[in-house]
């Protein structure tokens, strides 16, 4: 169950999303996100919903796949369904000791987990179209302009790609380290919210020692080939925007412009 | 011709400290290693858990300095941080753990590493990447994540990253040591074809001796000391020294031991099955 995590991952392909320039990706990532938070009738959830199916089709990324990686957050998002649907002020509809059904909440609710929703699987469309190396090259190029006041901007940037290219590793560990556990007694699965987290700790001691090895020896590797930091390096694939990035840009612009007139010009 | 390994009375100490940063103790990794080898030849370093070789393949690729003794890699010393990075071009090291080398998500990303750290121009980047992995055997590979590689893949690719950079000379520490038999066998057999075909000096560490039968010559470690040196064949041929410093000989060296040991005449030799059979088919004759 713990390698379904699919936030992340890269899934292989060639289509036109995958080649699409990832500035252009993370640039359309972030004005999609923003773009969630910024209306507020229903219809707005329509027009986003659909730019995403259109990304979706586009990349030719399976649905279920994407889908997948909506489980880890599963419990989030009942869990704040819940909160703003029994709790929120307004027009009561039921009623029932503390819990108070109202239809602000009803609104709320839809929202609330609509937005989750949308925001987990965008957000995944970019990592899953993208490889690590990619995004890393996307935000150095973005965030340059921060070097010019000394940030750190290629360190992150490679910090950042190392962590994603080790998750599904460290994911494959835990599950190993979990099933040796559990086969000598271990429990992970009964007892209150504290006996469980105390049952943690055979699983995380174990887990924190290799993954402290394992970066002891991935710097080992990257000294021995040469690597030193951000300065004198060349790519192997250098960001070039061609002309489908700039018709990328444009459907971006689209979006946001239909996306207004839509919620500014009809009240659902 | 000058030597591109040269070690002379390499001592290496590691001091373990207490919670306030005093030396508690002093651990001596090398004591008083001496080694030269050749442009172009496969040197096989053998020893058992903890016998320093590890500590040995560090330094030659300026990764840990000697305390104590001179070491020279294509005729730069070690010692002085300063010439790191061009010792790392001229020797290229391959690591044990094949998941904790590989920095990209896709197989030719991470075989363009090195080069670009290198400062490499694009064109010529693509160029030694598809080279390199053509030389190993990984091509139709090359856009597959490696998480989805077995070991022995993955270890071919980690060499492929190595090899784009051109190195004079490649370690392999304790590389195969993680893998099963057929992904081992690979990555010996994908070495000593570089070795043979690209003249790049080949230096093979490990504890499986039937790795070092292809070898030129063969250095045993034990203590952080060289305590056997010379060609597989005569190294092979002083079993009871090996079984001393923890190391088996090989199944078909060690068959034909017993057989002398029964009053069988066979030469003292044999290195592999195949000689092994050769030699006992002559006995029938």
């Amino acid at each position: 169950m713990i390698r379904d995590i699919t936030i992340g991952q890269y899934y292989q392909g060639s289509s036109l999303i995958h080649r699409l320039d990832p500035r252009l990706k993370v640039v359309g990532v972030l004005v999609y996100l923003i773009s969630l938070f910024c209306f507020r009738y229903v219809i707005g959830f329509l027009v986003a919903g659909l730019f995403f199916a259109l990304v979706l089709h586009l990349s030719k990324v399976p649905f279920r796949y994407v889908i997948k990686g909506l489980k880890p957050i599963l419990f989030l998002l009942i869990f704040t369904a819940a909160l703003n649907l029994l709790w929120t002020p307004g027009e009561t509809i039921w009623k029932f000791g503390i819990l108070n059904l109202t239809r602000e909440g009803i609104y709320k609710c839809i929202f609330m987990a609509l937005r989750l929703i949308l925001l987990i699987i965008g957000s995944s469309m970019l990592t899953l179209t993208t490889t690590p190396n990619q995004l890393t090259d996307a935000m150095e190029h973005l965030l340059g302009p921060l070097k010019r006041f000394g940030a750190p901007v290629h360190e992150v940037a490679m910090m950042m790609s190392i962590a994603l290219r080790f998750i599904p590793i460290l994911l494959e560990e835990t599950d190993k380290i979990m099933k040796a556990q559990m086969s000598r007694g271990a429990d992970f699965e009964s007892g209150n919210l504290m006996h469980r987290l105390h049952n943690m700790i055979p699983l995380l001691v174990p887990l924190f020692i290799s993954a402290t090895r394992r970066a002891n020896e991935l710097a080992y590797a990257m000294d021995a080939r040469c690597y030193n930091g951000g300065a004198g390096r060349t790519k192997m694939k250098p960001l070039k925007y061609n002309p489908r990035d700039y018709k990328g840009y444009a459907v971006l612009v689209l979006y946001v412009i239909v996306l207004i007139l839509v919620t500014r010009t009809v009240a659902i | 011709m000058q030597p591109i390994i040269d070690a002379k009375d390499l001592v290496h100490e590691y001091s373990r400290r207490d919670e306030e940063g005093n030396v508690t103790g002093i651990t001596r990794a090398l004591d008083g290693v001496s080694m030269q080898v050749k442009q172009g030849d496969l040197i096989a370093v053998l020893g058992a858990n903890g016998s320093g070789k590890s500590t040995f393949a560090k330094h030659l690729n300026a990764l840990l300095t000697p305390t104590e003794g001179t070491l020279y890699v294509g005729g730069m010393e070690c010692g002085d941080h300063t010439k790191d990075l061009d010792i790392r071009k001229t020797v290229g090291m391959v690591f044990q753990n094949p998941d904790n080398q590989i920095i990209a998500n896709v197989v030719e990303e991470d075989v363009g590493f090195g080069p670009e750290n290198i400062g490499v121009p694009t064109e010529e980047i693509w160029e030694r990447v598809a080279d390199a992995l053509k030389t190993v055997g990984m091509y139709e590979y090359r856009l597959n994540s490696p998480n989805k590689l077995s070991g022995g893949q993955k270890q071919r690719v980690a060499i492929a990253g190595i090899l784009a950079m051109k190195p004079k000379c490649i370690i392999l520490d304790e590389s195969t040591a993680m893998l099963d038999p057929g992904g081992r066998k690979a990555v010996i057999d994908t070495i000593t074809r570089i070795n043979k075909e690209e003249n790049i000096t080949v230096i093979l560490i490990t504890h499986y001796m039937e790795e070092v039968t292809g070898a030129d010559y063969v250095y045993v470690m034990d203590s952080g000391k060289v305590v056997m040196e010379g060609m597989p064949r005569d190294i092979f041929a002083r079993s009871d020294e090996l079984e001393e410093f923890r190391l088996a000989v090989p199944e078909a060296v060690r068959v034909a031991m017993l057989l002398r040991e029964k009053g069988i005449e066979l030469p003292k030799d044999i290195l592999d099955a195949g000689e092994l059979v050769d030699a006992v088919m002559k006995l029938q004759a």
